[in-house]
């Protein structure tokens, strides 16, 4: 698990999986996948989605792995929880296309974050931030306390903030 | 889908024929003794990948298996990015550890991917007597986890665990270290469990 500056481990969101509160969390090799980040300033907390892949069809047994269900997951958990809708914003890291080879159809990273921002829109929460796409995969740890500051490491091993 | 004791038993078996004509032909490749461990059968959620895949730069050679069984799931081979310059280095008669990777390790990696995991297949098929084949390989070099991540993704829309069959192949002369991934469908296994069956029955 990634260690944050004050020492304090962040919690690991794996795929599929959703976490909400103010503590740290983290997700690591993110390719096709995508991960939700909504964040409250007001109330220094939030949560993050593991999403998998873009269409749930219905399914409803493990919504942080669909974008058409993570995302009013975790904007209903963060409402019940006291959060302001109109606090909530979004920031969105992920969706590389890891292999060359697969394109078109196949290209599920790119469908991911289509997906994502068709359901935010829906819910009408703003992205504030995304770092997507591209060909590489991406570790991310998001600090609630720290104005939501996601910090993104890249495979090459540069460390970018959104 | 549930698999009982000799179900996991024989299809480790399977894992172990397949993994050791893998292991021959590395060991013809880099003329080198390889070691290989018994296969593993694991059943693992697709939240707890990243207990088996981490984030560290690895190279992943990723073969759709075609065939009778087509679409049958994907053979994957990992290697950690310092085994895989180690493997190049020593097919091309390099020593230099300190350099990235170029398109000559890539083109060397999908080649030796290629003959191992064709021999992989090729001796589990004929086992069960069917045919199996590679499809032409795709590779990336990046995050373990990122990269498998992306495999599971593409048969793991129904389902919630993944089956994952794995044997590691070693060579200490060269230290080198890789892995051999098995992930079919869920349909696939199910044809490949009857299969076995009728070779030995070991359904309860």
């Amino acid at each position: 698990m990634a260690e944050n500056p004050t020492g304090e481990k962040a919690v690991n969101v794996g795929i599929g999986e959703y976490h909400v509160g103010s503590f740290h969390m983290t997700s690591i090799g993110l390719g096709s996948c995508v991960a939700v980040v909504l964040h409250d300033n007001k109330k220094a907390k939030g949560g993050v989605a593991h999403v998998m892949l873009p269409d749930s069809n219905g399914k409803t047994d493990r919504p942080g792995k669909f974008a058409d269900t993570a995302i009013p997951v975790l904007f209903n958990e963060l409402v019940g929880q006291g959060s302001n809708k109109r606090d909530i914003v979004a920031k969105i890291a992920g969706g590389s296309s890891m292999f060359k080879q697969f394109k078109g159809n196949l290209d599920i990273g790119g469908r991911n974050v289509e997906a994502i921002k068709i359901a935010l829109e829906k819910c009408h929460i703003t992205l504030a931030a995304e770092d997507v796409g591209g060909n590489s995969g991406r570790s991310i740890t998001y600090n609630p306390s720290n104005n939501g500051i996601i910090t993104i490491r890249r495979a090459d091993g540069t460390c970018i903030e959104i | 889908m549930e698999l009982n004791a000799k179900q996991l038993d024989a299809m480790k078996e399977l894992g172990n024929i397949g993994a050791s004509h893998a292991a021959t032909s590395l060991s013809t490749m880099l003329m080198c003794e390889i070691d290989m461990t018994v296969p593993e059968a694991l059943v693992i959620d697709i939240a707890d990948i990243s207990d088996y895949f981490g984030d560290e730069i690895s190279a992943l050679v990723v073969f759709e298996i075609q065939g009778e069984l087509h679409p049958g799931g994907y053979v994957v081979l990992h290697l950690p990015k310092s085994s895989a310059i180690r493997l190049t280095n020593t097919m091309l008669g390099s020593t230099d550890m300190e350099r990235e990777f170029n398109e000559m390790d890539e083109s060397a990696l999908l080649e030796v991917g290629n003959i191992m995991v064709s021999q992989f297949l090729d001796a589990t098929a004929t086992l069960l007597g069917i045919v199996m084949l590679p499809s032409p390989p795709a590779i990336a070099i990046d995050m373990a986890h990122a990269a498998f991540a992306n495999v599971v993704s593409m048969i793991a829309g129904d389902i919630n665990e993944i089956i994952l069959f794995r044997t590691e192949l070693t060579s200490s002369l060269h230290d080198i270290e890789s892995t051999i991934v098995m992930l079919p469908y869920d349909d696939t296994l199910g044809e490949i469990l009857d299969l076995l069956d009728k070779l030995v029955s070991i359904k309860d």
